[in-house]
Formats: structure tokens, sequence, C-alpha cells
């Protein structure tokens, strides 16, 4: 079991768990930090400075992200350590110098959101030139789901540590120097051709809307109602979150995003299946109407109640005559328990048949 | 299962990433079961050693610290003789053996001829692999295995498991966190389809079909007289609709004709068919036959639950409607229960449905729709009361069914062999990109730019004798029929050997396959059969998803 001991964060008595850092810490406590670079599923970088913290006998300020809590340790945040805030008013004024801004001045909100205008709106921000650093993305890109705007980039790393350390294929880096750092591929070349497998960690992870999906560039998260849902696709069960908004006065799914790291078995991740192939839910091939083959030896359609009619009695005609052994039932591995049941009953209540078994049992 | 007591993941996938080794056998995880694969490579990442069994060179292979390159087919030879080196080095773990297993003694009497030489001919593993591999595993204490479809997939898949489960048994790794036996089930419910009764052999819950207490509980709680004698199971069925002993049948939400192996014979019989019912989301070669196409709801548009591979049942909810006149399955069997006389309770929701499922299994007697929505987690069964949190790994107080039964194994060559005239071993399986038949990912633009077309994965010396490069088409030829796929030198096969996709309805895989089932599980032959490869002159047939295209949407 692991140890357990007491910090004070802003004067406030909090139990810590040997290993965990300051900002977990604070963060179970609901002390709220502001973080950029940081995802639990990932080593703290300590790269954006956002989450600084005094520490009692540390003479500068440390990031709580990545800082040890230590037995007695007394820490300050911004909520009381005015140096703390002084810092925060004045780096994230420094972000919003490279940054894509509103009318109000604020940075931009996106369909990704924004971390940096939420943190913004808290501080005092100060008027600084903006700089423009001449960062490029990848011209000529043509994956299908995933844009960059360096624009919007806080050279947070997320997305590329996600790459290396979660996904494990390392398609995304760090690239160029100084000012011009950006988020390259080997050779610039488009997401297509390199080893990325789409999976869209880097959309989920990145902070700031620098990364978004390219299926849906206008719709902003306060525009979509989230509905929590199972995968469709393989045996995982990965737990997403559809996004659905009125698309031409129709309610529609527009995007899938992951819920929050910690909290379901997929831990925030989806694979490409699952983040992206959407586009069968609203697909124009869709069966829309029952349907009934007709003398001309054609498919028509007709009333739910005529199909029903026709359905039930063709397969009590062909039990009355044959059997029910000569009846047989697929149910299927893509539909829910609750039909799967009802399929099972269906064959054993209604015909009498054992008869029931559902496709590609793998 | 047989061995120790329910076919599924003993164990469960948070727990993967805490493990010490992992053995993968038959499992292209990174692929079919990408997040599963992703706390793989975070176990690996932490120091976990990885041990991939496969016939060919795929991610997991490439990052694992021994990759057992086996030949298709030999997983029997490959683990009896890891479990020969187990007791040869006096491994085993007797105080499990004893108290929670019966049939040992025959089992290790039966082990006797698998001997380390042996092996390496007849699976190509090296042998000092396969003894430092079955030693590591034996002595690790967080160890766990995991298979999937490869190894199930196949006329003996069940002797595979058998000997997995031997292995597993007579080291202990059974019934203790972080271990187990984890079968990797390849759709989103297709263990939620088996667990609700949608299978011959049981109903929901489990319960066996034959037995008549079951069937008197069931005769009462549905108020009806029910079949006293286990029916059809799939593969069955479909050589009765070949046979024409069968004569109509209710499909929902499947491809018969894509999924199913040796389609040619299939086609033939499901057109002679009285009576065929599709309902579905798509129309599909199925549908061409239908006398009736009913039009059914997706995941997005009805509410449910899915029961994933580690037994979690999860909840399925409502976002959108439904397109036109399209309806929630669920909605449109209980209609034609109606039609057809029965009194099909008038369930107000899918809830409601669950509810009755609960009560009538106990397994999942603790699960309600009500409290699925308060535990983002899920539920894993068995959950037997509303107070009982899940079962994060099973066994735990000893095999399930009582004692564990160790299930003597032996090799057994795969069906068709390849010879003169089909000289290629020929393998199915997934890609990332797509799924199943890809009825949903060939319908978008980015998996289908990953992948767009039916590929097969050639040697590169195999290909230079046949006069082929990378993206040349050829026409695979196998016994039974024919397709038309594009060679990719992916590096991955061993020569002699090809592997393609299962996703391409255009150039349907299943035309080519052998239909002997698994004995046992009434899983047909998809991994293996033997094939020709002939390389066509025009290098560009008929656009991919054009026969897609002509079954969609007829005029009324
Ligand atoms: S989509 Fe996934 S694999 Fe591709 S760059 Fe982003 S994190 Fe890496
Ligand atoms: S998101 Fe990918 S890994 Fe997760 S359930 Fe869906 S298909 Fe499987
Ligand atoms: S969140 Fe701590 S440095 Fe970025």
């Amino acid at each position: 079991m692991s140890e357990t001991f007491t910090i004070k964060i802003d004067g406030r008595e909090c139990v810590a768990l040997q290993g965990e850092t300051v900002l977990q810490v604070a963060r179970r406590e609901g002390i709220q930090i502001p973080t950029l670079c940081d995802d639990k599923r990932l080593d703290p970088a300590g790269a954006c400075r956002a989450c600084l913290v005094e520490i009692d006998g540390q003479r500068r300020l440390q990031p709580s992200c990545a800082w040890k809590a230590a037995d007695g340790q007394n820490v300050k945040t911004h909520q009381s350590s005015p140096r703390v805030q002084r810092h925060q008013d004045v780096l994230v004024s420094l972000y919003m110098s490279d940054h894509k801004l509103d009318e109000q001045g604020l940075p931009v909100e996106t369909p990704n959101g924004n971390d940096l205008r939420a943190w913004a709106k808290d501080c005092s921000t100060l008027k600084l030139d903006p700089v423009n650093a001449p960062r490029v993305a990848r011209p000529g890109d043509k994956n299908p789901y995933i844009h960059f705007d360096p624009e919007l980039c806080v050279l947070c790393a997320r997305c590329t540590r996600y790459c290396d350390e979660v996904e494990a294929v390392n398609a995304i880096t760090l690239t160029n120097r100084g000012s011009e750092t950006t988020i390259g591929t080997a050779g610039m070349r488009g997401l297509l051709d390199t080893s990325c497998e789409l999976c869209g960690g880097c959309v989920d992870t990145c902070p700031t809307g620098a990364l978004i999906e390219k299926k849906s560039p206008k719709t902003l998260p306060e525009q979509v109602t989230k509905v929590r849902t199972t995968c469709n696709y393989c045996g995982v069960g990965c737990q997403m979150d559809l996004n659905v908004a009125k698309v031409d006065g129709q309610e529609r799914v527009v995007r899938v995003t992951s819920p929050e790291p910690g909290t379901t078995v997929n831990d925030g991740n989806l694979c490409v299946k699952g983040r992206f192939a959407y586009d069968f839910i609203h697909h124009k091939d869709r069966i829309t109407e029952p349907m009934i083959r007709k003398a001309d030896g054609k498919l028509h359609v007709v009333s739910w109640d005529e199909a029903i009619k026709f359905a039930a009695e063709g397969l009590k005609r062909a039990a009355q005559r044959h059997g029910p052994e000569s009846v047989g039932f697929i149910s299927s591995a893509r539909c829910t328990g609750e039909e799967n049941f009802l399929m099972g009953k269906l064959a054993r209540a209604v015909f009498k048949t054992g008869n029931v078994h559902s496709c590609a049992a793998t | 299962m047989k061995s120790f007591g329910a076919g599924v993941m003993s164990n469960s996938i948070p727990e993967i990433r805490e493990l010490d080794f992992m053995f993968i056998i038959g499992s292209n995880t990174t692929e079919a079961h990408p997040i599963i694969g992703m706390e793989m490579k975070i176990a690996r990442q932490r120091g976990a050693r990885l041990v991939v069994a496969d016939p060919r060179k795929i991610w997991l292979a490439e990052h694992a610290d021994v990759h057992m390159q086996l030949k298709p087919g030999s997983d029997v030879w490959l683990i009896n003789a890891m479990a020969k080196v187990i007791v040869d080095e006096g491994l085993v773990n007797q105080d499990f053996i004893d108290k929670h297993t019966e049939g040992w003694p025959a089992l290790k009497a039966n082990l006797e001829k698998f001997n380390l030489a042996e092996a390496e001919r007849m699976t190509g593993v090296p042998a000092a692999d396969i003894k430092a591999v079955a030693v590591e595993y034996a002595k690790t204490r967080k160890a766990a295995i995991y298979y999937t479809l490869g190894i199930t997939e196949h006329a003996h898949g069940t002797d595979n498991i058998f000997s997995l489960a031997n292995l597993v048994m007579m080291t202990g790794h059974l019934g203790v966190p972080f271990g187990g036996l984890n079968s990797l089930r390849g759709q989103n419910n297709v263990q939620g389809a088996t667990d609700a009764g949608a299978t011959p052999l049981y109903y929901v819950g489990f319960q066996p079909a034959q037995d008549p207490e079951v069937q008197k509980k069931f005769e009462q709680a549905w108020a009806t007289d029910l079949p006293a004698t286990i029916g059809k199971h799939l593969n069955t069925m479909m050589k009765g609709i070949e046979e024409g002993s069968m004569k109509a049948l209710y499909v929902m939400g499947e491809d018969i004709l894509i999924s199913e192996p040796n389609t040619n014979h299939l086609e033939h019989g499901v057109k002679e068919l009285e009576f065929l019912i599709h309902q579905d989301i798509f129309m599909n070669e199925t549908t061409k036959y239908a006398h009736v196409v009913l039009p059914g709801a997706n995941f997005a548009e009805k509410d449910g639950v899915f029961t994933n591979t580690d037994r979690r049942v999860q909840r399925v909810r409502k976002a959108v409607n439904p397109p036109g006149n399209a309806r929630p399955d669920w909605q449109i069997l209980c209609d034609v229960a109606r039609a057809a006389g029965y009194a099909m309770p008038h369930y107000k929701n899918a809830g409601e449905i669950y509810a009755e499922i609960a009560s009538l299994a106990p397994r999942y007697a603790g699960i309600s729709h009500e409290r699925l929505d308060r535990t983002p987690m899920g539920l894993q069964w068995p959950c037997t009361s509303p107070e009982h949190d899940g079962t994060v790994y099973m066994h735990k107080d000893g095999p399930v069914k009582g004692k564990g039964s160790f299930i003597v194994t032996n090799y057994r060559p795969p069906v068709e062999l390849p010879d003169e005239e089909y000289p290629f071993n020929l393998a199915t399986g997934r890609v990332l990109y797509h799924y199943n038949a890809g009825t949903q990912t060939r319908r978008d633009s980015g998996t289908m730019a990953k992948v767009g077309e039916c590929q097969i994965e050639v040697h590169a010396e195999d290909a230079a004798r046949l006069g082929v490069a990378e993206g040349d088409w050829v026409k695979v030829v196998s016994r039974r029929g024919g397709i038309k796929a594009r060679v990719w030198l992916s590096g991955r096969v061993q020569k002699g050997h090809v592997w393609m996709p299962l996703h391409f309805t255009d150039s349907a895989i299943n035309k080519l396959t052998v239909d002997v089932g698994d004995p046992l599980a009434g899983t047909a032959e998809y991994k293996v059969c033997a094939v020709n490869l002939l390389p066509l002159k025009d290098k560009k047939p008929a656009a991919a998803g054009a026969e897609l295209e002509a079954v969609r949407h007829p005029q009324a």
C-alpha cells in the first residue's frame, strides 16, 4: 500500500500519496492550477511553465506538474501568492503575443476548445506587441482527418509526446529551432505518408485547438451536446462521446471525442475507427424504408404494418410446412445485448426452435 | 469453456499495463484491438517482457523481446512443447494442480512426445526460444496470455485454446490479478450476443438449453412452451441452407454472403430459400435475395448495452434519430413476435428489456441501465446483486466450473495444405483501418485513403518469381473460387505464405476459404487455405465498391 502524508496548499491541509506530484494532490482537492503541457497519460514535461507554484525552501517557482509532493511541504498557488499570480500574468501575455486573438483580444475559441483562452480570462494580461513567429504547418498534407494550425500552437509538445509515449509510432516531432519551432513530420510529409495511425490522440490532447478534426472545422464546443456511448467497432468497448449538433435543422453526429483520461476503460484514448470513422451514421446509403419483394422480382417500399405482417407470416408458413427446425435466426454482434436477447426469445418462444446464433461468433 | 468454465477474458484490460510478461499468440492486437494494443505498449515501455507468437512480422512482433514466427497451424505443437519444458524444468504449480484441477496425469503423459527438437522442426521456432519463453512464463508471477481470431477461427481452434488453458493451469496463472487466459473478442458485442442467448447452446446467461430445469424456468417466465432440444449453430445452419433443409431465415445486422466461408455454395442455397428477412442499416449481398427488408438503427440511434471483451457491460445511448422510417431493431423484433401471435411485452425502453435479462440470468442480476448510468467504467459480469461490484478477474476461488480440466490435445495438420497447383498458404485477418466486411469503414474517406483496396501481402522473393511488383493486380485462386487483389510487399509474411484482409466485399475473400468448422465452436476455417496467384494483364480492374453501389436504394 502506498504511504500517505500531508502537505499544505494555500494553507489547506491536503492528503498526498507517495509518488504523487503537487498538481495531482491539488487537483484531487479541487484546487485549480492552470496547465498546458500536462496530460495524465504522459510523463511530466515541465515545458509550459503555466503550473508554477511557490514551494517553501525553493528560491525559484517550480512546476507543480513535475514536482513531487513531500511530507510537510508548504505550497502556494496564485490564490495565495502574488508572485505566482504575477508570473502567470506575464506568461499568459507572452503566449498571447504569439497566438491568434479574437476581437476582444482573447485567444480564439476553437472547435477543440482553447485552454489558453480560459486561463487568460483569469489573469490581468499586459498588452505586448505581437510576435508573429514564422512557424510553418505542413503544406500539402492531404490526410482526411487532422488539421494543424501553427498560429495556435503553444509548443507544449503534448501531441508529439502522445504520439511517442502512448501511440508509440513517433509520426510527429518538434521540428526547426527557436521561434520557427513547429510540429513536423520526417521530411514534412503528409501524415498519410508517415507511420501515423490516425488515432487522433494528438487532437484529443492538444490544449489550444492547434490540432482540430478536419471534418467539423466550424462547430464550437458550446454548440454540441455530448452523448456518452460505447464504440460500435471492436471488442475493446471504448467509451466515447458522440458530439451532436444541428446541421440544416437536423440533429447530426458531427464529431466523436474521448472521455477524460482515467475515467473509462480506454483512458481517454480511441483508435482511428472509433474517433473518425463515423460517416456511416448519416450515410446516404442507409436503408430508410421497409420493403417487400413483389412479383416483378423487385423490392418495393411498403408500410411498416405491411412489412411486419409479411415477415411474420413468411416465417410462420415455413415453420408450418417444414417444421420449426427449418427456420433459422441469425443475430448480430453488431446489435445490442437486448436485441440479441429478443432474437433468442423470438426463435425459441415464438417459433419453437433453438436455431439462433450470431454471425461470425469470434 | 470446457477447461475452466467461460471462454472469455478471465482478467481485465486495465490490468495489462501492470504486467511483467505478456504472451500474445495469434493476435494482431495493435490492429484488431488497438486500445488493448496501446495498453500493451504502455506495459512494454514500463519494462514488461513481450513475447509474440505469430506467423507474420506484425507491429507487436517487431517490438517484442521474442518473436516466435511459427508456421501457420502449428500452434498446438508450440504450446504443448512449452508445457513439456515446464514439466521437465520442474516449474509446474503442483499446489494449484492438486487443489483446482483434474486430468493432470493424462496430460502429463501426453506431453511426452512434444520434445523440443521435433517442436523446432514442426513450428519453425528455435528450440532455445521455446524453452526460454516457457521458463520465463512459468517463473513470472504477473504473466498473462492473450489470443484472438488467429487462433479461434481455425478448424482446430478449440484445441489451441485447450492447450493454452493447460499452460495457464499447470503454472497457476489463474484466479489471480495480472494473469489469466484472455480471449480478445473481435466485435463490439460478440460477447454480449452469446451472453444474451443468441446461441443454440444457451439461454441468456449461459444457462444450458438442453437442461429441462432451465427450459421449465423459461417456459414459466415467457408463458409458452419451448423447444426441448438445442438448435443448430451457424455453420450447421449454413450447411442446411446449401443442402436445402433450411427453408426460412431471419438475418439481423449481418451479411451472411460476405462473412461466411466458401460463399459460392452458400449463395446458391440462399437463392433457393423460401423466405428470407434481412434487417440492417445498409443493403448488402444478402439483401439481393431478401423477400423483406427491414431498416434498422445503428448504435448512435438506439439505447441498450454492449458487452466488451473483458466482460464489461456498458451503455449504448441514443444520440440521434434513425433516418426516414428506420427503427431501433428491438422494436422491430417485438413487432414481428406480436404479429406472429406471441404476447411479447410492450417494453417502453431498452432498460425494461435489460430488467428482464437481469431477472432471468443470475450472473447479470446486479446490472441495470440505471446502475450503468452511474458507473462510467461499466460493470464486469458476474455481477450478481445490486451490491456486487462486478468481477475484475475470474476464478478467484478456483475455477468457476469447480475443477479445471486438463484436456489432452494433439497436432492435426490443416485441412488444406499447399500443393503444386496451389502453392501458397493463405491466411486472412484484419487491418487497423477497416472493420469486418467494411460496410461502415469503407464509407469513410479517411480509412479508405489509408487502405482503399484489397491487398495481398506477398514475400518479395515469391513476388519476384511470379514476376509481379508492389501494386500490381493478381488473381488469387483457390479450389473454390478466385478474387482480385493488389500485391503488397509488406515484409511481414514468410516465403510461401500470403495474407489478406477480410474487409473488401468486391473481392469477397470468403469465396476462397474452406468451410469446415471447428467441431466444437462451430467457427469456420478462415485461417489457412491453399491458393495460387495469377498475375493480371490489365492492372486496373473495375473500381472498388462498384458492386456495393449497384445494390443501394432500389427505386420504389
Ligand atoms: S494521429 Fe496518432 S499516430 Fe498520428 S500523429 Fe497524431 S498521435 Fe501520432
Ligand atoms: S475506438 Fe477503436 S479500439 Fe476502441 S472500441 Fe472502437 S474500434 Fe475498438
Ligand atoms: S503543466 Fe506544468 S509545466 Fe506545463
